[in-house]
């Protein structure tokens, strides 16, 4: 046959290769593919008999695409590597068959039975077969740059997906607080960002589980062992948060997790930490806020009942201070004048300081300015007080009391005191009388127990100091105390005709001895002189 | 492979309707694809899908998905979406879906 004859008779499929071209490269698969490209064969060769193989590499085994005879795969896998591209035929030319080497390195295996007519394939059928052949190779070529292209599309919307996802989940979780389904939405967000199959997020305390959250949400706890996995921890104030994340899926099975799926994990267990640690310091605030609206009401009910001054009384000279450590003092003081002339001098010192201190404080004052109008005798009113105290407060708090009720014509004294430290009296010979008068503290028992009361006269020129435990326990930075011993000392040697001057005094010589260090308790005083 | 997933499907009039529930991962979107397969060779070229119960998405299952569109629009039909959360709306925003499929409340406004 001349090569013009061959021209001739391939140029009447000059638009059948267009065509066919065309019709193979738009297939989305390779199935899809084969399938019109038997449609092609079948229309140019006149014959039904068609079979077509795939396989991925020469070694692998055929996959069946199409198979019209049972016995083609044979027939296919007969060919050699050598023999790949080469048009085979059986003996009498009625079969084709051909293994070609395609672009990515996979084998295609095509057999062409009898044609309709019976007749044998001729040297043209052969060439043309060829040219279909190549023409399959350059349209399945397009098939997987087409398929290449709509990966990597696929890949870089799904990586800006991701940091959308990421900065979506970092918004949300912060929106949450602990407990209220944040690890629930964590582990979610962290398995579909990473392809996980399923997870795990397990919070211990002492090495018991407080906490745990799964996703599907009913996988059985221990069930994670044994898979591929990813694990991130974390530990906030000695709770530890542990994540789990198993089995990276893809379209055919599992793969290991990557880089990128590490970073994703990491950054959602640190939004995690970041959330948690946001909610722990929001109800601290909030906390610090309640507490300080709480001490501004308790500073205000003090303000009320600490006096602004107090009383001046004939032939004696007075001074009072109350310092408060704290914004709100647990400490009272007052100096009230009675309907008969007397005047009771108090000191008192509530455990523990702020709103129920200061409640606490209240109820004493105002049952104190009650009973002190009623003449009854001072053991009797501090054993009714006792039994108010006791009622109005918790088991933890009670009131150290001191009343000493003086009488100013005479200098006679009636001393209670109720669990609190002994007042000093300076007497004329420079000698200092503890008051020793006594009975426990307010709110500690309500059996009735009795409180012994104590008389004694303030002569001319003699001084009573009535004090709370912020002085003598006032501590430098060694936490060394500045001591009754040395507060008894300054006591008495110190003499001023001013009661002002003393209290000034004892506060420098306080101050001396603590060095700038923050003032541990309140400091309250009253200090009487009887002018000569 | 864990298995959190469910899907119901029926006719109503000419569209396909799947409701989810569970995560739509490999297993799941494997499980959409299949269903639709066997309604796809009857003909059936509109699909809506009910994700209300279905939360989480991950990029295997979405993969699934792209390629029902695919063969949806292949034979001039398309896929819907109903009850979408707006997390996975997000997704499937970024990811392309809605360039070729539709958002819907109910299966009456698909024409």
């Amino acid at each position: 046959m001349t090569t013009d004859t061959i021209t001739e008779k391939l140029s009447i499929h000059v638009k059948s290769f267009q065509e066919s071209f065309d019709i193979l490269s738009n297939s989305s698969s390779l199935y899809e593919m084969s399938m019109q490209f038997m449609k092609v064969l079948r229309g140019s060769f006149f014959t039904t008999n068609i079979s077509m193989f795939h396989k991925n590499d020469y070694d692998s085994e055929w996959r069946t695409l199409i198979a019209k005879d049972d016995e083609s795969i044979e027939k296919i896998s007969s060919i050699s590597e050598q023999d790949s591209l080469k048009i085979n035929s059986n003996e009498e030319i009625t079969e084709l068959y051909t293994s070609t080497k395609l672009v990515d390195s996979s084998y295609l295996g095509i057999w062409l039975g009898k044609k309709y007519d019976g007749t044998e394939y001729t040297d043209i059928d052969k060439i043309t077969f060829q040219i279909f052949i190549q023409l399959f190779d350059n349209a399945y070529q397009a098939l997987l740059s087409h398929k290449k292209e709509k990966e990597l599309i696929f890949d870089l919307n799904n990586k800006v997906a991701q940091l959308y996802n990421l900065i979506d989940t970092g918004i949300e979780l912060s929106n949450l607080h602990h407990g209220d389904k944040m690890m629930e939405l964590a582990i979610s967000r962290a398995i579909s960002l990473t392809d996980s199959s399923f997870g795990r997020i397990k919070v211990t305390e002492d090495n018991t589980v407080i906490e745990e959250a799964t996703f599907p949400p009913y996988l059985e706890k221990e069930m994670h062992k044994n898979h591929k996995s990813l694990t991130e921890k974390f530990v906030d104030v000695g709770i530890e948060y542990e994540f789990t994340l198993c089995e990276k899926e893809s379209r055919t099975g599992t793969v290991d997790y990557d880089d990128t799926d590490q970073l994703l994990f990491g950054a959602i267990v640190r939004q995690v930490h970041a959330a948690i640690e946001n909610d722990r310091y929001h109800k601290e605030a909030l906390e610090n806020e309640a507490m300080k609206r709480e001490l501004a009401v308790a500073a205000e009910i003090q303000k009320r009942i600490l006096p602004d001054k107090l009383p001046v009384i004939d032939g004696y000279d007075l001074a009072g201070i109350n310092i408060p450590s704290k914004e709100v003092s647990g400490d009272y003081y007052n100096v009230l004048k009675l309907d008969d002339g007397r005047y009771a001098l108090i000191v008192a010192d509530v455990t523990g300081k702020g709103m129920p201190a200061s409640l606490l404080v209240s109820t004493l004052d105002a049952s104190l300015q009650a009973y002190l109008n009623f003449k009854i005798p001072l053991s009797e009113m501090a054993v009714k007080l006792n039994s108010i105290i006791f009622r109005a407060s918790t088991a933890d708090k009670f009131i150290t009391f001191f009343i000493a009720v003086l009488n100013p014509q005479n200098g006679e004294i009636d001393i209670i005191n109720a669990g609190h430290n002994p007042a000093l009296i300076l007497r004329k010979k420079k000698e200092v009388e503890k008051i020793d008068a006594g009975g426990v503290a307010f709110g500690m028992f309500d059996m009735g127990l009795p409180f012994e009361g104590q008389k004694l006269t303030l002569e001319k020129g003699e001084r009573l100091f009535i004090f709370s435990d912020g002085i003598p326990e006032a501590m430098d930075k060694d936490e060394e105390e500045y001591s009754d011993e040395r507060m008894e000392e300054l006591f008495k040697n110190e003499i001023s005709d001013s009661s002002r001057d003393f209290i000034s005094m004892i506060l420098r010589d306080v101050r001396k001895h603590t060095k700038g260090e923050p003032q541990s308790d309140d400091i309250t005083a009253i200090y009487l002189i009887r002018k000569e | 492979m864990v298995l959190d997933f469910e899907l119901t499907s029926e006719m109503v009039n000419d569209v396909l309707v799947m409701k989810t529930e569970g995560y739509i991962n490999n297993a799941g979107g494997e499980q959409i694809a299949k269903e639709f397969e066997k309604y796809l060779n009857k003909g059936v070229s509109k699909l809506l899908i009910d994700i209300e119960k279905s939360k989480v998405v991950n990029s295997i299952g979405i993969s699934f998905l792209i390629e029902i569109i695919e063969k949806l629009n292949g034979k001039g039909g398309k896929l819907y979406f109903s009850n979408l959360d707006p997390s996975i709306e997000k997704t499937f925003t970024i990811m392309g879906l809605f360039q070729f499929a539709g958002k819907v409340d109910s299966v009456e406004e698909i024409k």
